[in-house]
């Protein structure tokens, strides 16, 4: 396809998610072990119950989307 | 395959690589048919559509040797193979093969071939959309001649669990609710029930699980839209906010990763194998008629004694 259109936009933006993410593995962690935590507690996992790992994890993405990935 | 010519008798085969479904009277309709069709003819025409083949490659091959499996006295040449698909892309995509082929656009639900038509009827569902079955085997068992073998080959209740339960887990967190976002399977338990009402003897199914190891989440999800297996069921959500796919990546990663940084995804593929009835083939023995009981199991490791022993 030579046209640029929204879907392949955002396919391509897509398409850095993975290296973003690679680049907050630490964060990514974090969360991930504060989720799995849920599953073999007593309680059960409500909204937000991980809120302060994933606003780190979500800030990280952010600036490394905005430094850019050439 | 290649086949030696041994028999005269001739042996036409019905290959469906079949996906999508549509509604019937009586059953549920949980899946869109023409999205299914659509998504199936974008996945075909993708330049590198043949890099998403891999999972259908494994499965056919495993299925093709259980046709070589099948012991029956089937004919060893095939007169003709028909190929049969929802999608006229994918169709035109096959590989060349040197048995005589023709392929047929056709509805799984609504086979148009006449009754007992065919020896060999293999069908690779390696798709996730599969409610319809029921209705796919009776039509299936119709058009077989008697005596003729099914052989089939789905995908079942364990597969994709990863995806599911990251995708689960993340949606409860971030919205505090969750949808569904991968399709119903089959249980192994049902599939015993589903082919004896459809009227098929002497069933075997087994199951084969595929891991395929990815870099990430997102890739898994890429390849399953490259395989033409996007989400088509009518409930399904039809956006997935960007934090809960940036938190299902993650707890995707920490929940199942491994050592070295990828993630896995399972396939479970359930087996089946079922015969159209036939006077030939064995029937239960009567009640009563049994000459050995199983308390005689015991003497088996012993020597049978040799009645011409002089």
């Amino acid at each position: 396809m030579s046209s640029s259109n929204v879907w392949s936009r955002s396919r391509a933006r897509m398409r850095l998610f993975p290296e973003l993410l690679a680049q907050c593995s630490g964060e990514a962690a974090a969360y991930g072990k504060c989720v799995a935590s849920t599953t073999t507690g007593k309680q059960e996992l409500t909204k937000n119950m991980c809120v302060k790992e994933f606003e780190a994890l979500k800030s990280c993405f952010q600036s490394a989307a905005k430094k850019g990935v050439k | 395959m290649s086949l030696s010519v041994k028999s005269p008798r001739s042996l036409r085969c019905l290959w469906r690589g079949w996906r999508g479904l549509s509604s019937q009277g009586g059953v549920m309709n949980v899946f869109d048919r023409s999205m299914k069709r659509r998504q199936k003819q974008w996945a075909s025409s993708l330049l590198d559509s043949d890099k998403y083949d891999y999972l259908r490659d494994e499965v056919g091959s495993r299925l093709a040797d259980r046709v070589y499996d099948v012991s029956r006295s089937l004919p060893d040449i095939v007169e003709r193979l028909f190929l049969t698909d929802i999608s006229d892309s994918s169709l035109r995509n096959r590989k060349k093969c040197e048995m005589p082929t023709q392929c047929v656009l056709a509805d799984e639900e609504f086979l148009p071939f006449k009754e007992n038509t065919f020896d060999l009827c293999a069908v690779l569902s390696h798709n996730i959309n599969n409610t319809k079955y029921p209705v796919v085997v009776v039509q299936i068992h119709q058009v077989l001649k008697p005596d003729g073998v099914f052989i089939g080959a789905m995908v079942g209740g364990e597969t994709l669990y990863e995806l599911r339960c990251s995708l689960q887990l993340a949606e409860l967190e971030r919205e505090g609710g969750f949808a569904p976002h991968i399709s119903p399977y089959t249980a192994v338990t049902d599939l015993g029930n589903l082919l004896g009402r459809a009227g098929f003897n002497m069933l075997t199914v087994d199951i084969d699980e595929v891991q395929v190891h990815y870099p990430g989440m997102l890739e898994v999800m890429r390849d399953l839209q490259g395989m033409g297996e996007s989400n088509c069921a009518w409930n399904r959500k039809s956006l997935l906010h960007r934090d809960t796919i940036l938190a299902a990546a993650a707890i995707y990663k920490e929940m199942y990763g491994n050592e070295d940084g990828s993630v896995p995804a399972t396939f479970q593929i359930l087996y089946m194998i079922g015969w159209k009835p036939h006077e030939s083939q064995a029937k239960p023995a009567k009640r009563g008629s049994a000459n050995v009981s199983f308390a005689d199991l015991s003497k088996i490791s012993k020597f049978p004694t040799d009645p011409q022993k002089s």
